[in-house]
């Protein structure tokens, strides 16, 4: 990090010619571990071996990207131009850098977990699920070094596409079904709304380029920028803002490793990062906040935030009240763009690190708990923590984190949050964080004491018995990088604020 | 830069390190030895701000050294070491750890300098004490621990709040007196309010404190409440809604101490009032009343303290701590039994016994600025303690009917860490001046006046006077197996109950609606089946002619409106 | 209520001193003593100067008179309080530790005469 503020660029400066081949080799690296996926259905050692090492390769990658332009932001560089002012592009900017570093870091560890797990569990078909993981990741990368809205939309509906079999993996009735719920919901919106919203965006201004500060200034007026903000907020279904969430929980038969990187980390932040895109470089927080157009949107989203907790409250499955814990908490990114202040948007910008941290964890101790016991509701968990005492601890380490207590980095984006909302005037808007936190403790914080305080029944064991090595490391390192997060939480502050100004 | 680390690194160091010790002794002494580098620590500080550092442009304070930090951080250090001592049986890790977590926690929040910092601990505080509760391993211990959980997160994020808006609104963070006034001093108001149960939101401790284990409740007793009080007196001294707060905190709890049948909770009532004489302290304000309210949470700590290890040992021994079941333990307990008698005449503030030396204060305090009915009710409160716990206690558990349980005298390292404190205990009430000298403020007050000698033996043992006319004319009233309502159950008989109903209402409602939709979208997919599909009449074989002719008809109207525009 | 008479070879030593208030007399005694310390504080009140701030203080016995009706009127209106808050033990139950038994491995229960 230290690196990275030192190496600070000014906007507008060129993208030199090794920070492109980089962005270029973090969208293919992915892909060469998806064909070598493809190629070698048999060798589980040798290709789960090539999937590690492309993994630890992008992220080297990023990192590359990151020493070269620290904080700062690139020019875009055109690959094709399809139309005047919309061409195939990229740029590296700190949300987005700060996006593929996540994704990819995570993707090491839950590669890990997932070879664990998928062979823990004995599930089937292990080339087409790691081939397709790895084509979601280039996905994201893609997504993620956007350099405008056309871009994007074609990695965002790529991401789709490649997750939907990773979905529909198992190939039950039920996994079939919830896959088609996933489709139907993301691909609709996308292009029902989202590629309304482009298309207008592109009448309206000519180009779909993120700039700083927005395209949309004297562009758009009056009642068309709450409806173009609307057909926006809908049209990205993978931030699940409610009502269209329903692809997520919808998701959760997916295996474990799918729910913890994908529905916790890279789609589901790919909406949310999307959503931060649109806001902060499309319209521009400060359009946003002169016309109040996004009024209507905070109050959907604080809606969201307290509705989708009180469902998780209700949900005895763990993956499904953990899917309406994030359908809740990405509400709290989108309620910070919907702020339309700085501090809102740092905030949300955080917020996506944070929770990708805590929530990742939370899905791989599900998935440890469901690889070693078999159990998936949380009212069969009573005395597991005594048998399990690492994945329990790790789970309360990420409950602690997504409820917004110190020690852990959640803490700081909801400070920060609090903050954008005090700025823009917005005091009920803290009323919803807190309350969103208390709800955040009552259905989090049971697993953790009824795992480790409570009597299990007579099938739990009484000694230690974890699940597999490969289980709960990954989960343990996320748990301690949310503590880390905590402290260099300053750092992420200082790196994105060359987002806003 | 940290020049001088806060006490509380050295607390977070024993808890990571403890988990890798070999169970036993070699944890246990770990647990006592911390406490007591960190009060040599504490008494080592130079007075001043220390571990300054800008913090996502925040000016955050984490060492903030002065009297009355200092006086709250050593009386927290040395119920650590009291507490950790009389656990010294205990082999549970969770609580061991979570104990120096907490402690550490309380420390760090009195030595914070800002409003952040102290944020950070003050959460420390509700997570780690938690445990404590959940560690009695019943349904009933998780159930209430969650209910104290969302209570003390509340606090917590209602701090947070506040902090945000004070931010906003005074571009500082500082911990500093605030006057009440704007939305977020009231926020961080009510945030201390919670810690520091005020009447009404004060539920969560009889709720939760006797919930825990033998050595839990020992430990809560000591930090979280005593904090919210420094927090006060940090904050808000010499607000006057505080003085009427604390009176009707001192007063009124009376009742339930007085029916309450668990012993341990009784003390926590016991407890609640001694708080509202702290809270009368801080809301005078002036240097008299805010030595008072710190001294008297300093000597409140202990004979507290002593209190719960006393009828934590006797639980420990006969497996109950209800007044009911208890009785005619003195002899074969009795070394128990006078070491809390000790405690109860303390709290009774019985002169040369600690309760004494530090209640005067804050009596006088009230008095000098003439609150005279605050005085009054705190006079009346004074009396009322003697009853329901400085008598109660020991004659219902000691005393009284005798049950027939002929329990063994407490472990040694108990009477050992009840001694130390009936000891300290008196050696305060004897020598007030060591308590005087650290507090925050010129002590020149002398409570070993003969007017003040005669009227609080006069006072007290009137009270006993008339606890002994009620016993004999049989209207005391006697322990019973109960619970005693109050406004806790309002959320946990009333709130659910009104949620689950509601809950079935919108769950009707909404397949009500749904089902409704989904008929008459059935019905309308049935209709278009009917009219559309392979039966229906457009389905039907048309002759030829009849399609030419509808061709035409459309054609028609197509060079119509071409021909009209 | 077991009511048995004790071994005094099997109690403490300060257990076996105390057994003097077996005697119900011993009892009785200490409440005499009570009755004249009483007596004797309240007529304390005629033979020194009192130092005061508040007027009602300097009545004489005020300190006494206001502790014992405090504590009758307190205890009075608990009685009649006790009426309208007591509930069965398990009103709040299985959400509440008071129906429960305290659990032994928190315990180390030991009788005299095991």
């Amino acid at each position: 990090m230290a690196r990275a503020m030192r190496a600070r660029m000014q906007p507008g400066e060129t993208t030199d010619m090794e920070t492109f081949t980089a962005i270029i080799l973090s969208m293919v690296i992915p892909l060469v571990a998806m064909f070598a996926s493809m190629a070698l259905p048999k060798q589980d050692n040798l290709r789960d071996g090539i999937t590690f090492v492309c993994a630890v390769a992008t992220f080297a990658v990023v990192l590359v990207i990151l020493s070269n332009v620290g904080g700062g932001s690139t020019a875009a560089v055109e690959l094709i131009e399809v139309l005047p002012g919309v061409s195939l592009a990229f740029n590296v900017e700190p949300l987005g850098l700060m996006f593929a570093l996540i994704a990819s870091g995570l993707w090491i560890l839950t590669h890990i977990y997932g070879v664990g797990y998928m062979r823990g569990n004995n599930e089937k078909n292990h080339a087409r699920f790691f081939a397709c993981f790895s084509a979601a990741i280039s996905g994201v990368m893609g997504i993620a070094f956007s350099a405008n809205m056309f871009t994007l939309f074609l990695f965002y509906e790529f991401l789709t596409v490649s997750t939907y079999p990773l979905v529909a993996h198992k190939g039950t009735p039920e996994a079939v079904s919830g896959a088609r719920t996933y489709l139907s919901i993301l691909m609709g919106t996308s292009i029902a709304l989202l590629l309304t919203a482009v298309i207008w965006t592109y009448a309206l201004t000519g180009t779909l380029d993120f700039t700083k500060g927005g395209i949309m200034q004297g562009k758009a007026s009056g009642w068309i920028v709450p409806v173009l903000l609307g057909l926006y907020a809908f049209g990205i279904g993978k931030a699940a803002l409610m009502p269209f969430h329903r692809w997520l929980p919808a998701a959760m038969v997916a295996p474990t490793p799918v729910s913890a990187l994908l529905h916790a980390v890279a789609v589901v932040k790919a909406g949310v990062f999307t959503m931060l895109k649109v806001g902060v470089y499309i319209f521009g927080i400060d359009f946003l906040a002169e016309t109040g157009a996004s009024e209507w949107l905070m109050w959907l989203a604080a809606y969201s935030i307290i509705a989708a907790s009180v469902v998780a409250m209700c949900q005895d499955n763990l993956k499904k009240r953990l899917a309406y814990s994030t359908v809740s908490q990405l509400s709290y990114i989108t309620l910070g763009v919907a702020l339309a202040t700085d501090m809102g948007a740092l905030g949300g910008g955080m917020h996506i690190a944070m929770h990708a941290m805590g929530k990742i964890t939370l899905f791989m101790c599900a998935g440890s708990i469901y690889v070693a016991y078999h159990r998936t509701e949380v009212s069969q968990l009573s005395g597991l923590g005594r048998a399990m005492p690492i994945t329990f601890a790790a789970f309360c380490i990420g409950a602690i984190s997504i409820i917004g207590l110190p020690p852990m980095g959640g803490s700081w984006s909801k400070f920060l949050l609090m903050v954008g909302a005090v700025d823009a005037g917005q005091q009920l808007m803290i009323v919803v964080l807190m309350a969103s936190s208390l709800l955040n403790v009552a259905y989090l914080m049971p697993i953790v004491a009824k795992g480790f305080f409570m009597a299990g029944d007579d099938k739990v064991p009484t000694g230690f018995a974890e699940a597999p090595l490969f289980c709960w490391l990954p989960p343990a390192i996320t748990a301690f990088g949310c503590l880390v997060l905590f402290v260099f939480a300053g750092e992420i502050q200082t790196f994105l604020a060359g987002m806003v100004n | 830069m940290i020049d001088v680390l806060p006490p509380f690194t050295l607390y977070l160091l024993g808890a990571l390190l403890l988990p890798f010790l070999p169970k036993g002794h070699v944890r246990g002494l770990l647990t006592i030895v911390v406490p007591v580098v960190g009060a040599w620590w504490i008494w080592s500080a130079p007075e001043g701000l220390h571990g300054q550092m800008t913090w996502m442009g925040l000016e955050m304070v984490w060492m903030r050294v002065d009297k009355l930090a200092v006086v709250f951080g050593l009386v927290f250090s040395l119920a650590a070491f009291l507490a950790a001592l009389y656990a010294w049986h205990l082999r549970d890790t969770v609580q061991q750890v979570a104990t120096l977590l907490y402690a550490g926690s309380a420390i760090g929040a009195v030595f914070a300098g800002d409003l952040v910092t102290l944020f950070l601990f003050w959460e420390g505080t509700a997570i780690a004490s938690v445990f404590l509760i959940w560690a009695r391993r019943t349904e009933g211990a998780y159930a209430t621990g969650m209910r104290y959980l969302v209570i003390q997160i509340s606090s917590g994020v209602i701090l947070l709040g506040g902090l945000v808006l004070q931010y906003h609104d005074t571009g500082s963070i500082a911990f500093e007196a605030m006057t009440l006034g704007s939305l977020g001093t009231w926020a961080i108001f009510l945030s201390f309010g919670i810690k520091c149960a005020f009447p009404l939101l004060h539920d969560w401790l009889q709720d939760a404190y006797p919930a825990a284990t033998v050595t839990g409740t020992v430990v809560l007793s000591a930090f979280t409440t005593k904090l919210a009080v420094y927090a006060l007196a940090r904050g808000f001294p010499g607000t006057e809604i505080l003085i009427y707060i604390g009176a009707v905190m001192a007063l009124f709890p009376f009742v339930y101490a007085l029916i309450e049948n668990d012993l341990r909770r009784v003390m926590v009532y016991s407890l609640n009032i001694q708080l509202g004489y702290m809270v009368v302290g801080v809301g005078i304000g002036t240097e008299l009343a805010l030595n008072g309210a710190a001294a008297h949470a300093f000597t409140g700590i202990l004979y507290k303290a002593l209190l719960f290890m006393g009828l934590g040992a006797v639980l420990f021994r006969t497996g109950t701590a209800k007044a009911s079941e208890l009785g005619g333990l003195y002899k074969t307990m009795p070394v128990t039994m006078v070491l809390c008698v000790i405690g109860a005449a303390s709290i009774s503030a019985f002169p040369l016994f600690s309760g004494f030396i530090s209640k005067s204060l804050i009596l006088s305090a009230a008095a000098h600025e003439h609150h005279n009915i605050v005085w009054a009710m705190l006079l009346a409160a004074s009396a009322g303690a003697l009853i329901h716990t400085g008598i109660k206690i020991p004659y219902f558990a000691f005393f009284g009917a005798d049950s027939g349980k002929r329990p063994k005298e407490a472990p040694a390292h108990m009477l050992l860490a009840m001694g130390l404190t009936a000891a300290l205990c008196i050696g305060l009430g004897v020598f007030p001046s060591v308590l005087y000298d650290m507090l925050p403020y010129e002590v020149d007050y002398d409570v070993y006046t003969t007017t003040h000698v005669i009227t609080q033996l006069q006072l007290l043992l009137f009270s006993a006077l008339g606890f002994a006319l009620l016993m004999k004319a049989g209207i005391f009233p006697m322990p019973q197996r109960s619970v005693t309502l109050s406004s806790d159950w309002t959320y946990r008989k009333a709130g659910p109950a009104v949620v689950w109903y509601v809950g079935l209402a919108v769950r009707a409602s909404w397949r009500g609606t749904s089902g409704l939709i989904a008929k008459l979208y059935a019905d309308f997919i049935k209709a278009m089946h009917a009219s559309a599909g392979p039966d229906g009449a457009r389905a039907a074989n048309w002759p030829t002619g009849a399609m030419v002719m509808n061709i035409a008809i459309l054609l028609g109207i197509v060079l119509v409106v071409i021909f009209v525009s | 209520m077991a009511q048995f008479k004790d071994d005094p070879e099997k109690l403490p030593w300060l257990g076996r001193k105390l057994m003097l208030f077996d005697d119900k007399k011993n009892v009785d005694r200490l409440v005499y003593g009570l009755y004249a310390l009483c007596a004797l504080l309240f007529l304390a009140d005629f033979f020194y100067k009192k130092k005061y701030y508040i007027s009602a203080e300097n009545f004489p016995g005020f300190y006494a008179l206001y502790g014992f009706f405090a504590c009758v009127v307190l205890v009075l209106c608990a009685k009649v309080l006790r009426r309208f808050l007591m509930r069965d033990e398990g009103f709040y139950a299985p959400q509440d530790t008071e129906s429960e038994d305290h659990p032994d491995h928190d315990l180390g229960k030991e009788s005299h005469y095991d």
